[in-house]
């Protein structure tokens, strides 16, 4: 029988793996009396996820609405400036620079400013979360734009096709791939932004649940939302993923 | 009849005329419906001169003309078939062939066109749907001759449309090139390497010198038509036009 090749994980030692792991932290926590405000154990973070979960649900709901207008703001944008970056040569020597420096300014430390500016409502996270998101996409974007090979440019050039011709039905469909795997960096990140928004003040979503319950000493609540925020992340990540199946013509 | 092509003294430099000399007073007359080929060694600018007819490349000196017009842009009755295959990944067969049309004459001009018989015309049946990455070698070079063939252009440039593939394939796609051509005779301007195939298919020979490309010879190849490959061949005249055509290159 051949052998599978070394690069496929077994899904069974995968699953054994992690029940191992959930019962070493489980059993570990009481073998060792480790004090549950630090460490809950993990049926503890189950007692409260189900506990809480009409209230984890609501926040949820709140931090998505954050991520989802974030992201996709940073979406239209980002293909926006991508675009004007590759057709606009000025752009490349002005824009350019511009998006660099800005994306080197810890986006972490914008966050307090863009409360003051914004207030603790959605406004403020929803900034944050495209801050995140946006410059993966135009990144990648403008990689995908720049990566059409010069064969098939020639031939819509022998075709006599115009500017506009060779964007839409060239470069835009041969940047597609490349725009989904910014998508994918930047869906996770954008959940990140939402929740830095929502620590540096906020009234409800998820990171301010983990700042509450942290601060109130209720580890296992915090752990509860932490699993939350990772569900979310994981969730949209995986759309994002299945959206991507749409532009299958990168491996050609 | 009349001429279809006329190239007077033309003379090409990469780089200004202070570069490399590509091309050095070339002059070549092609009679409408004639089908020529220009060969030459590697180098010696008969792609270039392919591309100053598509209207892609400009010259120094000289002239050229189609149909008593200076070729300055490409023509929309010119149809180039380039060495690679250029099919768009993301567009199946069907659209593939009729791409050039739409860039060209617009949506309305793809959707009358019979993709259907130009399908059955290449052998291409049941493959219809499929996507250039499910095509042999072969089959995408017939769906890039049919798309230019869909354009109905009277002037065929084709640039070693042949060149990367393996001498099986290749001879059959001479066959079919043959049919096509002796079914809708258009002009045809093939640039290859291949001394047998410029034989088989061609009315008239023109051969390059190497860089800077001069025409050196100019062979009328004197076999009937309509031609069949397994009986051509066997012509005493094929041999001896091969014969002399090798001795012009310095092959023998």
């Amino acid at each position: 029988m051949a052998t599978p090749p070394r690069t496929q994980s077994n899904p069974v030692v995968a699953a054994l793996f992690f029940v191992a792991l959930a019962a070493a932290w489980e059993f570990g926590v009481r073998l060792f009396g480790v004090k549950s405000y630090l460490l809950p154990a993990l049926s503890d973070i189950g007692v409260a996820f189900w506990e809480a979960r009409a209230m984890l649900l609501d926040h949820s709901l709140v931090t998505l609405g954050e991520v989802l207008s974030g992201f996709a703001l940073a979406a239209v944008l980002g293909v926006a400036l991508a675009a004007l970056i590759h057709v606009v040569p000025v752009a490349r020597s002005t824009l350019y620079p511009v998006v660099i420096a800005l994306q080197s300014i810890p986006k972490v430390g914008l966050a307090p400013l863009m409360v003051v500016w914004l207030g603790y409502g959605f406004g403020s996270k929803l900034v944050m979360a495209f801050l995140f998101a946006f410059f993966p996409i135009v990144i990648s974007t403008l990689g995908g734009l720049a990566s059409v090979p010069s064969n098939l440019e020639e031939h819509f050039r022998a075709l006599g096709a115009s500017r506009w011709t060779m964007f839409a039905r060239l470069q835009v469909p041969a940047a597609m791939p490349n725009f989904m795997d910014g998508c994918k960096v930047a869906m996770p990140l954008a959940v990140i932004g939402a929740i830095v928004g929502e620590f540096v003040g906020s009234n409800n979503g998820l990171g301010n649940v983990i700042l509450l319950a942290t601060g109130s000493s209720q580890t296992a609540l915090t752990f509860a939302a932490l699993l939350t925020v990772t569900m979310l992340s994981l969730v949209l990540f995986y759309v994002v993923e299945l959206l991507s199946k749409f532009v299958w013509w990168r491996a050609v | 009849m009349g001429v279809a092509i006329r190239v007077e003294n033309l003379t090409k430099f990469y780089g200004g005329p202070t570069g490399t000399k590509a091309l050095e007073d070339v002059d070549i007359a092609i009679e409408d419906c004639e089908f020529i080929s220009i060969i030459g060694p590697s180098g010696c600018g008969k792609s270039t001169l392919l591309r100053i007819l598509a209207g892609l490349h400009g010259f120094d000196t000289g002239s050229a003309a189609m149909f008593d017009e200076g070729v300055d842009a490409p023509r929309d009755d010119v149809g180039v078939v380039f060495q690679t295959a250029n099919l768009l990944p993301w567009l199946t067969v069907d659209k593939n062939l009729t791409l050039a049309l739409e860039i060209r004459r617009g949506k309305a001009a793809a959707e009358a066109a019979d993709v259907g018989a130009m399908v059955e015309m290449l052998n291409l049946k049941g493959f219809e749907d499929k996507y250039p990455h499910e095509l042999s070698g072969g089959m995408k070079h017939r769906v890039a001759i049919g798309q230019a063939l869909m354009q109905n252009p009277r002037v065929l440039l084709m640039d070693e449309p042949f060149g990367a593939l393996d001498a099986l394939t290749r001879d059959r796609l001479n066959i079919e090139l043959l049919r096509l051509w002796q079914r809708d005779r258009k002009t045809v301007v093939l640039i290859t390497h291949s001394i047998s195939e410029a034989v088989l298919l061609s009315d008239r020979v023109l051969v390059l010198s190497e860089r800077p490309g001069r025409l050196i010879a100019d062979l009328k190849i004197d076999l009937p038509r309509p031609r069949d490959p397994s009986i051509t061949r066997d012509m005493p005249a094929f041999g001896d036009h091969v014969v002399e055509l090798s001795r012009i290159m310095g092959v023998v």
